[in-house]
């Protein structure tokens, strides 16, 4: 398939064509290459350090720069305005780049400070423009709209917690309103599909097989097992439960009192969550390996501690989760022998 | 000459468009893009904050801004909208409980000021799954006959066979370069 996307390059990808650079040029490029990489080998450890240091300092130069832009917006004549604040929004705008190109470095808590502080730029930029420019009749109507449609956006969150709700979903695959059962699919009847486990209550569910991917919606005191899911699991409004999944990606939202013995090949992130805890997947059935392969996830790449809180803006350990210390930790689930 | 006015015109000149993907979090997004160029795809994490790749295709230089769709990061969805050419919304199909919520924040971006002159391409994603919509379904579900402010056209795909990405860009691009470049 993907030859078929060939007219497509990034840009990223095009490096310099050799014959257009003369062998010696080369070598002396390949020389200092050489020992970049030496020195990178050598300063690995605080390299990353660096470079974050480096980023902080020129992203605090510009900021103070737009500042003082935004400041000086006072002093300028009417018809100087509009270039300025186009000049305003394009600094802006290179700085959100330069972010965007620190992605891989940066680390969470980084990047939302980063926004954070970009979008404080652009409302202080916003108002001062509106207040000095009057002239779209707009901006006000909008910014009223926005904050109605952020008000009901609120009250939903708050009434939607763990209040189950009637599933508007028919033909699916999974299980629905069921309690008190011990529920289990065969390998084949979940092979490549969407299956969803929706308001359980005391439930063990077992899903050996490769599903392509898994929603787990209002589940209360239940226990799930998985084989490999091949792309993400998604789950909300989990209460008091012990899941044993393996995936892609985990996803998981508004839950509480949660044990996961995961497998995870990119990464997990929480979201309004708290009381979760993290062991490595250790299910083990006949057949596991060849659905860890039907299902493209590395068995070796298990990356179950990488856990991203995005309630947690700081540095330290985010208290909504944490790892189930070893000698905790369950070795033998009897409810899939 | 005002500087939108230059801005305007070295875009011409380098055929430059921005493309803003949106989206509920776990829509697909990433993952379209990475296949869109060719990178692996099994490696993704969910979106922290947001990425940029610049692609080359039919000689335009498509500047492609992906940003994450948790609840916690679109309040700053808005941070990207200036100066955007063309938005992708990313549905994932198979979500049939999010839809609703999928229905919102897309009609709340509709009513951007500063998304207004925007193409839209509304891709509806992993259409591998057996229990997805059809675009036909989403159509009537998200109530797109509804967009009267926008270009609009929804395309069926799946990120993981490639399916129909080629063609949504395609149209999206075509939507685009008819509005902004002149015919020289
Ligand atoms: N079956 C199937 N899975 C898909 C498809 N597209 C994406 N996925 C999977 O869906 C999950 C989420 O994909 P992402 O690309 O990370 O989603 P996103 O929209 O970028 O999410 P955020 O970054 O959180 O906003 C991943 O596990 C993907 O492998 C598809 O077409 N079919
Ligand atoms: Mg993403």
């Amino acid at each position: 398939m993907s030859d078929k996307m060939d007219p497509l390059i990034s840009i990223e990808n095009f490096s310099e064509k050799p014959n257009k650079i003369n062998l010696l040029t080369k070598r002396e490029l390949e020389r200092q290459l050489n020992i970049q990489k030496r020195k990178d080998d050598k300063e690995l450890l605080s390299a990353s350090n660096e470079k974050l240091e480096i980023f902080e300092a020129i992203f605090a130069e510009k900021k103070s720069y737009i500042e003082s832009l935004i400041k000086n917006s006072r002093n300028l004549s009417k018809n100087e305005l509009p270039d300025h604040f186009n000049t305003i929004s394009k600094e802006i705008l290179t700085l959100q780049k330069y972010v965007a190109a620190s992605n891989i470095f940066l680390r969470h808590y980084d990047l939302q400070r980063c926004q954070n502080t970009l979008q404080e730029l652009t409302n202080k930029a916003k108002y001062l423009e509106n207040e000095l420019l009057p002239k779209k009749k707009f901006s006000f109507k909008n910014r009223m709209k926005e904050k109605d449609v952020k008000k009901e956006k609120e009250d939903e969150v708050d009434s939607a917690v763990f209040k189950p709700h009637v599933p508007a979903i028919f033909n699916s695959c999974g299980f629905f309103n069921r309690s008190d059962e011990t529920l289990n699919m065969l390998p084949s009847e979940i092979f490549r599909k969407d299956v969803s486990l929706e308001n359980l209550e005391n439930c063990i569910v077992i899903l050996k097989g490769t599903a392509s991917t898994l929603h787990l919606n209002h589940l209360k005191n239940c226990k799930v097992f998985t084989g490999p899911v091949s792309t993400s699991i998604f789950a909300e409004h989990c209460l008091n439960c012990t899941l044993v999944i393996a995936c892609q990606q985990l996803r998981l939202h508004s839950s509480e009192n949660v044990q996961i013995y995961l497998h995870v090949t990119s990464r997990a992130i929480m979201e309004d969550c708290k009381d979760i805890a993290v062991a490595p997947y250790n299910l083990d059935y006949k057949g596991v390996e060849k659905d860890f392969e039907n299902a493209h996830l590395e068995k070796n790449v298990n990356n179950w501690r990488c856990v991203d809180d995005f309630n947690w803006l700081s540095e330290k350990h985010s208290p909504n989760w944490k790892e189930i210390p070893e000698h905790e930790r369950i070795q033998r689930w009897q409810e899939i022998e | 000459m005002g500087f939108l006015t230059v801005l305007k015109k070295m875009k011409q000149k380098e055929k430059e468009m921005r493309i803003l993907m949106l989206g509920l979090d776990n829509a697909g997004k990433t993952t379209i893009l990475k296949r869109f160029n060719g990178e692996p795809i099994n490696t993704i994490s969910p979106t922290l904050g947001f990425n940029i790749k610049t692609l080359e295709h039919r000689g335009y230089k498509l500047n492609m801004w992906d940003v994450g769709g948790q609840k916690s990061l679109r309040s700053y969805w808005r941070n990207y909208f200036e100066c955007t050419d063309g938005l992708i919304w990313v549905v994932d199909s198979a979500d049939k409980r999010r839809l609703e919520d999928c229905k919102k924040e897309l009609f709340v971006l509709l009513q951007e000021e500063r998304l207004s002159g925007a193409t839209l391409l509304i891709f509806a994603n992993k259409q591998d799954l057996p229990g997805a919509c059809s675009k036909e379904e989403l159509r009537d579900i998200l109530d797109l006959d509804s967009i009267k402010t926008h270009h609009w056209k929804i395309i069926s795909c799946s990120a993981v066979t490639g399916e129909n990405l080629l063609e949504g860009m395609d149209w999206i691009i075509d939507d685009i370069a008819a509005r902004i470049f002149t015919l020289d």
